[in-house]
């Protein structure tokens, strides 16, 4: 007897109103302008969309982990997709929709109740080139469970990846969700991803966009429980005519709960990119502590990064921090690494590096770091 | 001109549209320690940054030679090549970029001799035991939430790592801080007595003249509104301590 999950992701009635609201669904985000060039109310999509293409393997399961793909999970873990699969609310925005009306591949991650997991978990999606994949992955937590997901894409020339994410936590559980995109120049992912932070929780999400022509990215989190933390570290660096679009919100639904989220991005050549950092705190969410930290670097004329923080806050006791820098490297720090024999293309890259570390210092491995820092390198040329 | 020093002739240099330099003579010889003295806005400053070649410092007439090549005709990062070191008095704050890193990055691009990671870090330890100074530093963001002691001791150590064949030591502020003095002193003192050092010329640049008590100055120019007015021994130094500036300025008639 097919359950509630297995109807949800492929049933034919369910993908046409997921299209249905996909097309009726604006993004809320800005039209093109002087800079920015991409309309992401009227992206094109490749003419055969399947759903279910693409492949997905997992590395780093352990004991007390369930790490499997979609398919399998609707057919025999039913009731535990079904306590996060649709959870969020990230399916009503609208690359969330569009992923839904061909969802198929993905993942389902659930970690047992008080299993602590060492090693990180790997994701990788796999396509072809000029492939679309409509990536879901679930992950759910028990009470007191931790563990470390690191999700990646393997796209040919062209891909279009639209892929979603939902956190579901259980009380004082703790989940590191890594997000490394280095897609090919001219593929373009879409992402939009949430998660469900309960009482004592701790979400850590860490992004780094630094691939594909365009990159349109969400994290919305909501805290639902007292205690709970929320961490949100971004950067992204577009260069040739890449373009990032990046919204993080995090809602602080009740109290005695903590966020904290820092963006570092850059930009050079004709990149653009453009940021929305959302901090909400309800009426009832006294003791709240909201951090947010942005700032952007451009390193030439045409590129350009708009960003905006937002502060909703409702309540009287909080602390609510926010700041935000947009500007060039100071000559003043050329000139002192110029004054010490170092070319200044070379400072400038030292420089712009050094700016990206207060972020990559919140990617959970030295290897991911030294990945990181390697990645950029090559970028600021 | 002399082949060999640092050898300054008739520098003219602006700042903006005012003129702050107007004719300096002045020859650094090698190993030799020459002090520039003057009160406040008498263009101490403008001579180093010209010197090493800061973008909104403009030299409008003149020269300057490093043994022999014309320095004023290359790039900032190509004069620290030739050997000549500016110890700045507000070194900038470079977030994310460690001391370790920065020092390995400078060492290379004026003294490309190769030295392996291992072998470069015993010698920056071996340099930071000689100026006491804590191997933390290493690991710290360069002079990023530095007091100021700790960026001199940091421009000390630069000094001592890439042992130039011409330092000058902007320390124009720095008459007042007993630590700092003491840093700079000790710097001058450990480069001139070692192999790399030996032959190192020093203009040392200050407002005070208590820095005179832990470098001994071979040469004391005293520099008023962009000009030198007067070159003695360390005497002069001496006399600047007793009676400030006022007489000299009366005697040479220097406007300032």
């Amino acid at each position: 007897m097919p359950n509630a999950a297995a109807t949800a992701v492929l049933d034919d009635v369910a993908r046409a109103a997921a299209l249905a609201h996909y097309r009726g669904t604006r993004s809320g985000r800005d039209k093109p302008g002087r800079y920015w060039k991409i309309d992401l109310e009227a992206l094109e999509l490749p003419d055969a969309l399947q759903p279910g293409a693409g492949t997905v393997t997992f590395s780093g399961v352990a004991l007390g982990i369930v790490a499997c793909d979609l398919e399998t999970a609707a057919r025999e873990r039913g009731a535990l997709l079904d306590r996060a699969y649709g959870v969020t609310a990230v399916r009503s925005t609208k690359f969330g929709a569009l992923a839904t009306a061909y969802a198929g591949l993905g993942a389902l991650v659930y970690v047992a109740r008080g299993v602590a997991a060492d090693e990180p978990i790997v994701i990788t999606y796999s396509c072809a080139d000029g492939q679309a994949i409509f990536p879901a992955t679930v992950v759910l937590l028990e009470d007191g469970a931790r563990a470390t997901i690191v999700e990646r894409f393997r796209a040919g020339a062209g891909a279009l990846v639209c892929t979603t994410t939902e956190l579901v936590t259980g009380n004082g559980s703790d989940i590191t969700y890594v997000g490394v995109q280095t897609l090919p120049q001219d593929a373009r992912i879409l992402a939009s991803r949430a998660a469900l932070v309960q009482r004592d929780a701790r979400v850590a999400w860490a992004f780094a966009d630094l691939g594909a022509e365009l990159a349109a990215a969400s994290a919305e989190s909501t805290i639902v429980g007292p205690g709970a933390r929320v961490e949100v570290t971004a950067l992204f660096f577009p260069s040739g005519d890449q373009h990032v679009d990046l919204v993080t919100s995090i809602s602080h639904d009740v109290g005695n709960s903590t966020s904290d989220t820092i963006v570092k991005s850059a930009a050079t050549q004709r990149g653009q990119a453009r940021y929305l950092g959302n901090i909400r705190i309800a009426a009832h969410a006294q003791q709240s502590a909201a951090s947010l930290r942005d700032d952007a670097l451009l390193l030439s004329k045409q590129s350009h990064i708009d960003s905006v923080p937002a502060l909703e806050i409702a309540a009287n006791d909080v602390r609510a921090f926010h700041g935000a820098t947009v500007g060039a490297i100071d000559r003043e720090q050329i000139f002192y690494m110029e004054s010490r024999g170092i070319e200044p293309r070379e400072a400038e890259r030292m420089i712009a590096l050094g700016f990206f570390e207060p972020a990559i210092g919140r990617f959970p491995s030295e290897a991911l770091r030294e990945e990181l820092r390697a990645a950029l390198r090559a970028k600021a040329g | 001109m002399s082949a060999t020093g640092l050898a300054i002739h008739d520098l003219h240099a602006r700042v903006d549209e005012k003129i702050i330099l107007k004719g300096i003579d002045l020859v650094v010889e090698p190993g030799k320690v020459h002090a520039l003295m003057g009160p406040n806005g008498s263009g101490k400053s403008t001579l180093a940054f010209s010197l090493t070649g800061h973008p909104k410092y403009q030299v409008t007439q003149g020269g300057v030679t490093l043994d022999g090549e014309d320095l004023l005709a290359l790039a900032p990062e190509k004069r620290a090549r030739l050997g000549l070191f500016l110890s700045f008095q507000y070194p900038a704050a470079i977030p994310g970029v460690k001391v370790a890193n920065f020092l390995h990055a400078a060492r290379q691009a004026v003294r490309p001799d190769g030295l392996g990671p291992a072998k470069f870090r015993q010698l920056l330890l071996d340099k930071m035991d000689t100026l006491d100074m804590d191997p933390t530093f290493l690991g710290r963001y360069l002079n990023d939430g530095f007091s100021g002691g700790e960026k001199k001791r940091l421009e000390m150590l630069q000094l001592a790592v890439l042992a130039p064949k011409y330092a000058v030591l902007d320390e124009t502020d720095s008459g007042l801080d007993v630590d700092a003095l003491r840093s700079v002193g000790n710097a001058v003192t450990a480069l001139r007595a070692s192999d790399e050092g030996k032959n190192t010329g020093f203009l040392i640049i200050t407002h005070y003249p208590r820095i005179l008590q832990h470098v001994t100055a071979d040469v004391v120019h005293i520099m008023m509104d962009g000009r030198i007015v007067k070159t003695g021994d360390a005497e002069l130094a001496h006399r600047v301590e007793r009676e400030g500036y006022d007489t000299i300025r009366e005697e040479t008639g220097a406007l300032a």
